[in-house]
C-alpha cells in the first residue's frame, strides 16, 4: 500500500517538475536563428581563426605580386593531396602559373597554411562552399586570387 | 528455429533486424536479434559499415599529417584522440611537451569529455522516448562549441593538437569564456538531472535494466562508464595519469549497481567532476611556451609504443610500430566502443526487446569508433 501511493507521489512529481523545466525555458532568449532566412544569420562571420575557403595572398610591396613562389610546401603538407601547383621562373621569378585546390576531397585540417613560408596561402571565413557539381568545388588561381583581395592576414586564432 | 508447444498453442522464434538505419543505434549499425515473443533470445551484432581504414590510411601518412584523421573515428572526443596520438607520437620520439601546453591539453579534453556526455544524455533521453532533453544537452553543448571554435577554428574536427605543441596558444577571452560556462553550467545541469534523471517514467526504464556484472564487465575488457557503473573505480587518469591529471584533484564516480541507471548516473557525475578539473586548471594555468622542439622530419628511431587514455567512453588505445622512415609501419587504435559492444549479447539476453535499445543506449556507443 505503502508502495503504491509512493509510486503515485513519484509520478506526480515527475510530471510537475517536467513542466516547470518547460515553462522556464519559456522566458529564455532563444539561440537557434533562421539560416539562411534571417539577417542575423546571413551577416554572421566567423572568428580569426576559422577554417574556411581558400584565398592566395598578394605581397604588401608596390608591385602587388603574389607571394607564391610555387615551392610546394603546402602541396606537400596536404594528407589528403588535394592540392596541385605548377610553377614557372627560377630563384626569384618562380611563380605559379596553375594553382588548383579540390574542396572535395580537402579535409580542412590547415596544415597547408602552416606549412607555407611566405605566408601566401590562407583559408578564409567563407563557409558556403557547396556546389552542384564536383567541377565547380575546384578552385584555379584566378578565383583564389579573386578570394584573397583585400586581405593581408593569414588565418591565424588571436 | 525451434518450436515448443505451451498449452497446446504452438509457437516459435521470431529474427528482428534491428539497423543498420535504426535511428536508436548511434549510426550505422545493425543487430540480428532472436525473439521469442518480448523476451531476446539472441543477438548478434553486425559491424563494419562504417570502417574508413584509418589504420591502413596512418602507413601512408607522416606523422604529422595523421592528427586530423584521429579527429574522425571517435568524432565526439576529437580532442581526446588527438591527445592518445600525440602523446604516443612524443613517447616514441622521447619529446617532453611544455608544462602549458599539457595544461591547455587537458582543458579541452575535458570540456570535449562534457561534452561528448552532453550528446549520449541527449540521445539516450531520445532512445527511451523522452525527447525534450534532447534540445536542453544540445543548447549546452553549442556553448562548448563555441569554446572549441574560437579555440581550434573548427566546430566538430580540430586539429589543434601539434607534436610536442599546439596549432595555437589560447585565444584572448578564453578564460572569461570558459568561467561563464563554468558558472552556468552546474545550475543547467541540475536542471538536467531534475528533468531526466528523476523522472519516475526514467527510472522505470532503466533501474534493473542491462544488468552487467563486474566480472563480465572484466572478461570482456568493458572500461569507462560501463565498468565504473558495475562498481570498479578503474580510470586512467587516476591510475596513470597523463598529461596534466597529476595536478588536479578529482574523484572517480562509481555505482555498484551495474544497470542502466548507474551507468547513466556515473556519466553525470563525471560532467561534474570535469567542471571541477577545468575550474583548477584555470587558475593554475602556467604561462610560457607551447611548443617543445621538435626536429624538422620526424623519424623516430625503430620500435613501438602503446599509449592510452581516458576516452568519454573509456580506455582508447594507440599502438605505434615505427620501422624508422617518416610514416608509421603500423598503427592499431583500441577504440573502447568495439569492447564495450561484445558485452552487449550478455547483457540483453532475457529481457525485454525495449529494454534492448535503452542498454545499447546506455553503453554510449559511437559507430565509427567501433569499426575505425
Amino acid at each position: 500500500m505503502w508502495g503504491y501511493v509512493r509510486d503515485i507521489w513519484q509520478g506526480a512529481k515527475s510530471i510537475v517538475v517536467g513542466h516547470i523545466v518547460t515553462f522556464r525555458n519559456f522566458w529564455r532568449p532563444k539561440i537557434t536563428d533562421r539560416y539562411p532566412h534571417s539577417d542575423a544569420g546571413k551577416n554572421w562571420r566567423p572568428g580569426p581563426g576559422y577554417r574556411g575557403g581558400f584565398a592566395l595572398l598578394k605581397s604588401d610591396e608596390e608591385d602587388r605580386e603574389l607571394r607564391c613562389t610555387a615551392c610546394m610546401s603546402c602541396a606537400r603538407a596536404c594528407p589528403v593531396g588535394c592540392i596541385h601547383i605548377e610553377g614557372e621562373g627560377k630563384g626569384k621569378e618562380r611563380h605559379p602559373v596553375s594553382f588548383y585546390i579540390d574542396m572535395g576531397l580537402c579535409v580542412y585540417c590547415h596544415q597547408c597554411v602552416e606549412a607555407c613560408p611566405k605566408d601566401a596561402l590562407t583559408m578564409t571565413d567563407e563557409y558556403e562552399i557547396s556546389g552542384t557539381s564536383r567541377a565547380v568545388l575546384v578552385r584555379n588561381l584566378e578565383e583564389l586570387v579573386a578570394a584573397g583581395e583585400g586581405r593581408t592576414e593569414v588565418s591565424r586564432v588571436v | 528455429m525451434s518450436e515448443t508447444t505451451v498449452a497446446g498453442l504452438t509457437t516459435e522464434e521470431m529474427i528482428v533486424n534491428v539497423g543498420p538505419q535504426h535511428p536508436s543505434t548511434h549510426g550505422v549499425l545493425r543487430f540480428v536479434v532472436t525473439l521469442d515473443g518480448e523476451r531476446v533470445n539472441e543477438c548478434v551484432s553486425h559491424i563494419g559499415y562504417l570502417h574508413s581504414s584509418l589504420e591502413k590510411i596512418a602507413e601512408t601518412l607522416r606523422y604529422e599529417q595523421y592528427i586530423t584523421n584521429t579527429d574522425r573515428f571517435d568524432y565526439l572526443n576529437g580532442l581526446g584522440n588527438e591527445l592518445c596520438y600525440v602523446q604516443a607520437v612524443e613517447k616514441l620520439l622521447g619529446i617532453e611537451p611544455p608544462l602549458r601546453t599539457r595544461f591547455i591539453r587537458t582543458v579541452m579534453a575535458e570540456l570535449k569529455r562534457i561534452s561528448s556526455h552532453l550528446v549520449y544524455l541527449g540521445c539516450y533521453g531520445n532512445d527511451i522516448g523522452a525527447v525534450t532533453i534532447f534540445l536542453h544537452a544540445f543548447r549546452e553543448r553549442e556553448l562548448l562549441m563555441d569554446i572549441f571554435e574560437a579555440v581550434t577554428g573548427g566546430r566538430l574536427l580540430y586539429n589543434y593538437l601539434r607534436i610536442g605543441g599546439l596549432r595555437n596558444d589560447l585565444p584572448t577571452g578564453f578564460g572569461d569564456q570558459v568561467h561563464r560556462f563554468l558558472d552556468h553550467f552546474p545550475r543547467r545541469l541540475t536542471e538536467m538531472t531534475d528533468l531526466l534523471t528523476e523522472n519516475r517514467i526514467f527510472i522505470g526504464r532503466t533501474r534493473g535494466v542491462g544488468m552487467l556484472t563486474a566480472e563480465q564487465a572484466l572478461s570482456y575488457g568493458v572500461t569507462g562508464p560501463s565498468l565504473r557503473g558495475c562498481g570498479v573505480p578503474y580510470d586512467l587518469r587516476k591510475l596513470r595519469p597523463y598529461a596534466a591529471y597529476d595536478q588536479v584533484e578529482f574523484d572517480i564516480p562509481t555505482f555498484p549497481e551495474g544497470d542502466c541507471l548507474s551507468r547513466h548516473l556515473v556519466r553525470m557525475e563525471e560532467m561534474r567532476q570535469s567542471l571541477r578539473i577545468v575550474r583548477q586548471l584555470l587558475d593554475k594555468m602556467p604561462d610560457g611556451e607551447i611548443q617543445a622542439e621538435v626536429p624538422r622530419r620526424l623519424r623516430p628511431e625503430a620500435g613501438e609504443v602503446y599509449e592510452r587514455v581516458e576516452s568519454p567512453r573509456g580506455e582508447l588505445g594507440c599502438y605505434l610500430v615505427s620501422d624508422g622512415s617518416d610514416k608509421p609501419y603500423r598503427m592499431h587504435w583500441r577504440g573502447p566502443s568495439f569492447y564495450n559492444l561484445q558485452v552487449l549479447p550478455e547483457m540483453v539476453r532475457g529481457g525485454l526487446v525495449a529494454d534492448f535499445i535503452a542498454t545499447l543506449g546506455s553503453l554510449d556507443p559511437v559507430a565509427p569508433d567501433i569499426d575505425r
